[in-house]
This record gives C-alpha cells, sequence and structure tokens, in this order.
C-alpha cells in the first residue's frame, strides 16, 4: 500500500479539495494520501468532503509547524474502493 | 483569489461586490444566494439584509465529489448568486453552474469582503440642522459595526472608525472637509479601531478613555467628562460636541453629544439593549457602573434625545430609511433592562443574559490598547463574525 503526499501549502480554497481528489482518484484502494496545508479552513473543509466522498476516508488530522516555521495542518486521507 | 484557482478549466463568470449586492438584497430582489461554505461557517454566520435573503446551501466540496447531483440541488427560477469564504470556491461553483447552463455570478471576496464593506447612511436632521452639519453612520454590515462622521463648516471629527482608515480619510475629502478630531467612544473588543492610524496619518489629536486598571499605550490627547469640542468654527458654524462620561460597558466609555441632540453612545446604550458589562471580568462592577451611567449620568437628557450606537444586534434595528438610531423617550419605554429600577437586579439581569465573548476579545482589546500589533491576516481572522456587544441582543430572523 503507497502513501502519497500532497503539498497544497499557499493554496486557497477550493484548491486543496480539487487536487486531493484528483490524486484519490488515481489511487487504488487501501492507499494513502497526506495533504499538508496552510489554511486552517481546510480542517472542517476535509472532514465535510469525507463525509459524501465516495472513494475516500479521512484517517486523520493534526497539526505542526513545516521547516519555515508555518501552521500546517495535515490530512491523511485513505482510497476506500 | 490566487492564480492557482485557474487550475481546472472553468468559463470566466460575472464578478459582484457586496457593496452592489446588498442594496439589491435591501430591496428584496429576487435573488437566490448560493452559499457554499462548509457547514460550521455557514452555521456561525450569514449575509443579512432588510428583506428575506432566500439561501440555499450546498458546500463547494460537494460540487467537486459530485458535480452534477449539487448542480440538481441549486433551484432554476431565478438568478444565481453563489458565496463562499474568500471568493475561490464560488469562483469555482459560479463557472460549474454556468457551463450547466445555470447563469451566476460570483461574490467577490466572499465572507472576508462582507466583513470589511463600510455603507454611509446620512442621518437625517431638522432643516436647520441640516445648514449647519451632516451626521452620517457608517455602517459595517457583516459585523454590524456603526461609525460615524461628524461634518461642519469643512471640518469633520471621526467616530469608532474601523481600521480601514483610508477609505475614512477618502469620505471626508470627498465632502470638502478635513478631519481634525478622532475619538473612540472605548476600546473595542470585537473589532480593531482604526483610531489611533487615522488620527496619526492625519496629524490630528486622538481620543480614548480605557479607564481604571487599564494600561493605554497609544498616544492620546485626554478630554475630560463635560469638555466639549468645536467644529467648524472657522467658517463661523461652532458645532459642539460634548464629552459625557458614561462606564459600564467599560470603565472608560464615552458618549458624544452633538449640537445637544445626537448622542453618540458607543456601547453604552443601543436602540433595544445595553451594552454588556462583563467583557472585563468584573460584572458587578462594571454593570453597577452602567446602571449609574443609564439612570443618573443621562438622566438629564430630554426624551428628544436621538441615541445613534456602535452597534445593532439585529438586522430589524435598522430604520426604514436606512439608520439604526432611537429617540432615548422611547428607548426608555421600550428597552427592557432600562425598565429595571435596581442596580443589583439590573446586574443579575445583565449577568444572566450574556452570551458568548466576541471571539478573540482578548487579543483585540490588547491591540486597541496599544500593547501589541497584529498582521491583516491575522486582525481579519480575530474580526471574522458578527459582533456580541450587546447584554441581550435578539437573534435575528433574517439570513
Amino acid at each position: 500500500m503507497a502513501l502519497k503526499k500532497l503539498d497544497v501549502r499557499g493554496m486557497k480554497c477550493p484548491i486543496p479539495i480539487v487536487k486531493a481528489k484528483k490524486e484519490i482518484d488515481t489511487m487504488s484502494p487501501g492507499d494513502q494520501l497526506e495533504v499538508t496545508a496552510t489554511d486552517p479552513g481546510s480542517i472542517p473543509d476535509f472532514q465535510g468532503w469525507a463525509k459524501t466522498a465516495k472513494h475516500a476516508a479521512l484517517k486523520e488530522q493534526r497539526t505542526g509547524k513545516d521547516e519555515t516555521g508555518r501552521e500546517v495542518y495535515i490530512h491523511l486521507l485513505e482510497r476506500t474502493s | 483569489m490566487t492564480d492557482t484557482s485557474k487550475d481546472h478549466t472553468q468559463p470566466d463568470v460575472p464578478a459582484v461586490d457586496v457593496g452592489e449586492l446588498l442594496p439589491r438584497l435591501d430591496r428584496g430582489e429576487k435573488v437566490l444566494l448560493l452559499d457554499v461554505r462548509n457547514d460550521e461557517e455557514f452555521a456561525d454566520w450569514k449575509i443579512e439584509a432588510r428583506a428575506p435573503v432566500e439561501t440555499v446551501h450546498v458546500p463547494y466540496f460537494d460540487f467537486i465529489e459530485d458535480t452534477e447531483g449539487s448542480i440538481g440541488r441549486v433551484p432554476r427560477d431565478r438568478e444565481v448568486v453563489v458565496l463562499c469564504a474568500q471568493g475561490g470556491s464560488s469562483e469555482m461553483v459560479a463557472g460549474m453552474l454556468t457551463e450547466a447552463g445555470i447563469p451566476s455570478q460570483n461574490v467577490k471576496g466572499g465572507m472576508i469582503a462582507y466583513g470589511v464593506y463600510l455603507q454611509p447612511v446620512r442621518v437625517p436632521l431638522a432643516a436647520a440642522e441640516a445648514e449647519r452639519f451632516e451626521i452620517w453612520q457608517v455602517n459595517r454590515r457583516g459585523k454590524a459595526c456603526l461609525a460615524y462622521v461628524v461634518l461642519s463648516g469643512g471640518e469633520a471629527a471621526v467616530v469608532d472608525p474601523s481600521r480601514h482608515v483610508e477609505w475614512y480619510e477618502g469620505f471626508v475629502a470627498e465632502r470638502g472637509a478635513r478631519v481634525v478630531q478622532v475619538l473612540d467612544t472605548h476600546v473595542h473588543a470585537d473589532h480593531v479601531s482604526g483610531g489611533p492610524a487615522l488620527a496619526r496619518r492625519l496629524g490630528v489629536p486622538y481620543f480614548v478613555a480605557a479607564g481604571e486598571g487599564f494600561e493605554l499605550r497609544q498616544p492620546v490627547t485626554p478630554l475630560a467628562d463635560g469638555a466639549k469640542l468645536r467644529l467648524g468654527g472657522e467658517k463661523g458654524v461652532d458645532l459642539e460636541v460634548r464629552i459625557i462620561a458614561t462606564p459600564g460597558h467599560t470603565p472608560g466609555s464615552t458618549s458624544f453629544l452633538v449640537d445637544g441632540r445626537y448622542l453618540l453612545t458607543g456601547d453604552t446604550l443601543f436602540v433595544a439593549s445595553v451594552g454588556r458589562p462583563d467583557l472585563g471580568g468584573h460584572v458587578v462592577e462594571w454593570g453597577r457602573a452602567l446602571f449609574h451611567t443609564l439612570h443618573t449620568r443621562l438622566a438629564a437628557l430630554s426624551d428628544g434625545t436621538v441615541i445613534l450606537p456602535a452597534h445593532y444586534g439585529g438586522i430589524q434595528e435598522i430604520a426604514e430609511n436606512g439608520v439604526v438610531w432611537g429617540r432615548l423617550g422611547d428607548l426608555r419605554k421600550g428597552v427592557p433592562e432600562l425598565q429595571i429600577r435596581t442596580p443589583e437586579v439590573f446586574t443579575e439581569a445583565v449577568r444572566g443574559a450574556v452570551k458568548d465573548p466576541p471571539k478573540a476579545y482578548a487579543e483585540i482589546i490588547k491591540y486597541n490598547l496599544g500593547a501589541q500589533t497584529a498582521s491583516e491576516e491575522k486582525i481579519s481572522e480575530w474580526e471574522l463574525g458578527k459582533n456580541q456587544c450587546a447584554a441581550a441582543a435578539k437573534k435575528s430572523a433574517a439570513g
């Protein structure tokens, strides 16, 4: 099972979810996608999207700092079917 | 909007400014507002207008996940205006709808733009007064904050300006006047004051009273209770603005009486409620001070005094002419808190009625005292949402 990373730092909605959906669509069931965003709105947005997403589940969300000290929001998604 | 919003191909959609949209919604035009924010943001803060706003809520990520199904949830019988937090997601959705044959417009800048939009409304004065001065109520609709520009004989006093200082400068200049004094009714807790910055830019005096227990680090030209400012003297108009200390909402709260008849009350007295005295952790002490202010300090003012507050609790408080105002005599009869005759009962009542404090109020107070600075982004985050400054604002029916 592969883990792919997606960097959407500095990008505002709708881009993080547009890109995440595009990636998920190319992945196989069980594969995971780790999205790193800087928009705090991405937390509720990924939760909201995961509720209706046909092929993605939200496994984990956490916050951290990137190498420049910027606050980042990390979303771990899994391709479900 | 960032360049990356062009990541996916979509038709260009027409954009509408908040300043064009709001008057149309106020008039009750048949517009469907499609709000594409997430559930949380939608529940917290909505566009309000004087006529009911017909709103459909479908989050933008639903459009990404299931474009066709989501488009099917949008009624097709009227013009669609799409709204989101910052204008990017709504632009995408408006593009999808347009492509599907539903002509749509995008609200430029989204709720961020709504939160900073300023709508100036001229306060109607008696004919003899209007020859001598003008009062403009500047309504920051997204936050239900009211600022004032008092103009007389080419001179202006600006009261409770938001941080959009260029707007105020431009507004006064367009009226052929110059700002001679900037005033804050109190150290605001719900929004960042533009007062110090505006005064500094123009080299004019700035007044605010923080009151006991607060260290004010802004340069302030103090004005004592009972002091009188004069506007328009050079042109022989000589308009008087009297300083009245009205502690309670904060210990330093001050009201400004223009020409003996128009009282700019700040957060002391609203048209349907009174200010909340609990934001400093001394609700009993400040509550007693507010009671004393309302019943003793303002007792000498006639019933005909016109109250012009710094906030409104709901869109229904905007009168037919667009102004938020009230006759003191009507407020004395109608505001529930003013019916209470003992300070103990009053303090208990306002304590019991308070809601959550304004978001980030401690940070905002620190900023307004001059004790810290912040980036535009941070301030924007602090100021999101409507104010919560009244002791018992009724929930608005609109939205």
